[in-house]
């Protein structure tokens, strides 16, 4: 809104047009247009950049889409097909419970861990936070491939660092697969997920709780409250937009996963067991050339994603026209 | 996928100025462009950077720059560039790239079983017309067949070879062992390599990770089972039968009693077990010994303790093994289509199939077969070779590769699981792609 300047300076009368009335400023109308004019091109790429793909995807969950269309053959409309057949398959059913869990336990522990992280950031001295605050930089800056390869490498049931420590220390994990057993595989993917979204979640709490007052917390702290109650009362509630907006990226975020899970499969486990959406719409379109039935696959996720983050979504609406 | 990024733009720039030159050209022949060079319109500019994919270490040094110097002599002012990509993930690279225009490499290397699908798909330009010049009857057969659909040729053969054992010569001296001449010597003698040599603990007397369906399915032919059959159109899953069964479960026994590998690893890299002294046997392809006589790689200390042979049957003749391999194409979007052919046809040639084979892989070229040698490793190549089978030629193929079903089915056999179940779980899996 800033960029909108209504000019102060006194109107000068300027002289009447012949046979006409008296102009004394531009037109209102066109004013009020330049907000969105300058709207435009972030609009145009936004249109570009989302609206074709998503129109695109719906048009491809109508069709039987498969490798030969991909190269050219022309493709069968097939109404609501690929929506009956995916809605019918009990393994959709497992791919849902199973992502929504691991999104729900990935955005938490992400949180308490980034929230603790961002609370010990206040009470350290200079030089620790300095150390502390380049560590968290460095995971949260490696590329995603690179992390997952190390972390492949340190849970290698033949060469791991992992099972040579566990061994060491007197337990039997001589060749013990991390990524066979389903539940310990996500532990894995937990560890990988969790390990490079916390700097994130730490980063940007520890700014916002540079925005409450000192004085606030000293004010609680003189009149009796414990660290608990100062956390409840005065902390959370002085961050608590900014809280529910990383919260509601944290799901999006955790709900989409993909690289980690995907190059993980190519190490061990069972594929089958350890799909998540997000790796079951690309095996079904890329590997196995369904796209239709992918397109359909995402546009359920879509959907999925948009039931999480409603109610964070009305909420923080709320809370703006609150304040 | 390193430097798809810079490669992207140099790639858009290439084709801007490809875009500049067929202008050009086009405006400075007018209208009398009759005859002469001809088919400028479908076959390509004269000269272009021709983008070749070939995968994995498979194609030797040697061989990659008599390619690249041979089509840059012959074809003065264009230039070739080979890209190396991983094996792991290739149908799905095949699938994004080669159906956008700009993106697409000019010529690829396919895996032999993943060839039927993309020929089927119309991925591929028709080589047909070009056949007899490339080989004709002198090429491999059964990778003609995996490269055609409806009585075209979109992928001619590149090399084949089949797997056989190594074996470490001074180990099964210690545990007083001869060469096996049965499956069920082979198996025994696994077991007891494994027995006599309690450390390390991740020993394998046959080395034998769980993803490692391309030599699990040798034991299921074996046994006189199948993997797929084609009834009237319609695919049906084999694995459930007894016969496959009982092969599957020799499978089974040899993942949990004999091998030490990752119960759910890979097979690709067994130069590095190998060389940590953790293998007495393991099935590889025959380049795998370049990579163990290699100072760098591999352990030349040990090369001279390494034996061969084509793994048994159960009638002592060699056990019909997946005969791996490559077949070669020329991407249907590709501009470049005349220079593309001319590279297939080098790669083809007498001089570059003379360098495969002498590295151990059998060439495309059945008359060529002699060159391979007569030291052991070309005795076992060859003793493999005649009995080795492909994998169901159903179009839909690669698509059973995409989803990782036998892989699935196999790491869950070297866990334990019970086979009749997983069986039946791969047969329906199979089926539901293959009659998509």
């Amino acid at each position: 809104m800033a960029l909108v300047v209504t000019p102060e300076a006194p109107v000068v009368p300027l002289p009447e047009a012949p046979g006409g009335a008296p102009r004394r400023r531009r037109p209102r109308g066109l004013r009020g247009l330049t907000p969105y004019v300058l709207m435009v091109p972030a609009l145009a790429a936004l249109a570009l950049a989302l609206g074709y793909p998503l129109v695109r995807q719906v048009a491809l969950s109508f069709q039987d889409f498969g490798l030969e269309q991909q190269f050219g053959a022309p493709a069968e409309q097939v109404g609501l097909d690929n929506y009956r057949a995916l809605l019918a398959d009990s393994y959709l059913w497992t791919l849902v419970f199973r992502t929504v869990a691991f999104c729900l336990v990935n955005a938490g522990l992400t949180l308490v861990i980034g929230l603790a992280i961002a609370l010990l950031l206040r009470s350290m001295s200079r030089s620790v936070r300095l150390m502390v605050q380049s560590a968290l930089l460095l995971a949260w800056a490696m590329p995603v491939i690179s992390a997952v390869t190390v972390w492949e490498w340190l849970f290698d049931s033949q060469y791991g660092v992992v099972n040579w420590l566990l061994t060491r220390l007197g337990g039997d994990y001589q060749g013990h697969s991390w990524l066979i057993d389903p539940l310990s595989f996500f532990l894995v993917a937990t560890l990988v997920v969790v390990w490079m979204s916390v700097p994130f979640v730490a980063f940007t709490l520890h700014a916002a709780l540079l925005g409450v007052a000192d004085d606030v917390v000293e004010a609680a702290e003189v009149d009796g409250a414990g660290a608990w109650q100062r956390l409840r009362h005065v902390l959370l509630p002085g961050i608590r937009p900014v809280l529910l907006v990383v919260a509601l990226l944290q799901i999006v975020w955790d709900l989409r996963v993909f690289t980690q899970i995907y190059k993980l499969q190519g190490a061990g486990g069972v594929t089958r067991e350890t799909n998540l959406l997000g790796t079951y719409i690309y095996r079904s379109g890329i590997s196995e050339g369904e796209f239709g039935t992918a397109a359909t696959a995402a546009i359920f996720m879509l959907a999925l994603t948009v039931v999480l983050t409603a109610p964070y979504v009305v909420r923080m609406l709320r809370e703006e026209r609150e304040s | 996928m390193r430097t798809s990024h810079t490669r992207s733009l140099r790639r858009s720039l290439a084709g801007i100025s490809t875009a500049a030159l067929v202008v050009l050209s086009l405006a400075a022949c007018g209208s009398d462009d009759g005859d002469g060079e001809g088919g400028e319109a479908d076959g390509g500019p004269a000269t272009a950077d021709i983008r070749v994919w070939l995968n994995g270490a498979d194609t030797p040094q040697a061989a990659r720059d008599y390619l690249k110097t041979e089509f840059e002599k012959e074809n003065p002012g264009s230039t070739l560039t080979i890209e190396e990509q991983q094996w792991e993930g290739l149908v799905e690279r095949l699938t994004t790239t080669l159906s956008s225009k700009t993106e697409t490499p000019d010529v690829v290397e396919i895996g032999n079983t993943q060839a039927a699908t993309f020929a089927a798909a119309g991925a591929f330009s028709d080589l047909s017309d070009q056949l007899d010049e490339l080989g004709g009857d002198d090429l491999l057969p059964g990778f003609v067949d995996a490269g055609s659909y409806e009585g075209k040729t979109y992928a001619v053969p590149y090399y084949a070879g089949g797997k056989y054992v190594f074996y470490r010569k001074d180990l099964f001296d210690k545990a007083g062992l001869a060469v096996p001449t049965t499956t069920q010597e082979f198996v025994d003698a696994a077991a007891t390599l494994k027995e006599d040599n309690p450390k390390p603990a991740n020993f394998s007397g046959f080395w034998f990770p769980g993803q490692d369906w391309r030599n699990a399915v040798t034991f299921v032919w074996n046994a006189g089972g199948e993997i797929a059959t084609e009834d009237g159109g319609s695919w049906s899953g084999q694995l459930e039968t007894a016969e496959s069964q009982e092969g599957l479960q020799q499978v089974q026994d040899l993942m949990q009693q004999a091998s030490g590998a990752a119960k759910d690893g890979n097979e690709t890299d067994p130069q590095i077990p190998f060389c940590a002294g953790e293998v007495g046997m393991m099935s590889a392809p025959g380049w795998v010994n370049g990579l163990i006589e290699d100072a760098e790689a591999g352990c030349p200390e040990l090369a001279d303790k390494i034996g061969v042979f084509a793994l048994p049957g159960s009638d002592g003749q060699p056990a019909p093994v997946l005969l791996g391999g490559s077949n070669i194409a020329v991407a249907k979007n590709s501009p470049n289509q005349d220079l593309a052919d001319e590279a297939v046809a080098i790669m083809l040639s007498d001089g570059y199939q003379t360098i495969l084979a002498e590295n151990g892989l059998t060439p495309a070229r059945t008359s060529l077969a002699d060159l391979l040698g007569d030291d052991q490793f070309a005795t076992a190549t060859i003793a493999a070779a005649s009995n080795a089978k492909l994998t169901p030629a159903a179009p839909g193929w690669a698509k059973v590769e995409g989803a990782r079903i036998l892989e699935d089915l196999f790491v869950e056999i070297a866990n334990g699981g019970d086979v009749a179940e997983l069986a039946k779980e791969a047969d329906d899996a199979m089926e539901e792609q293959l009659n998509s």
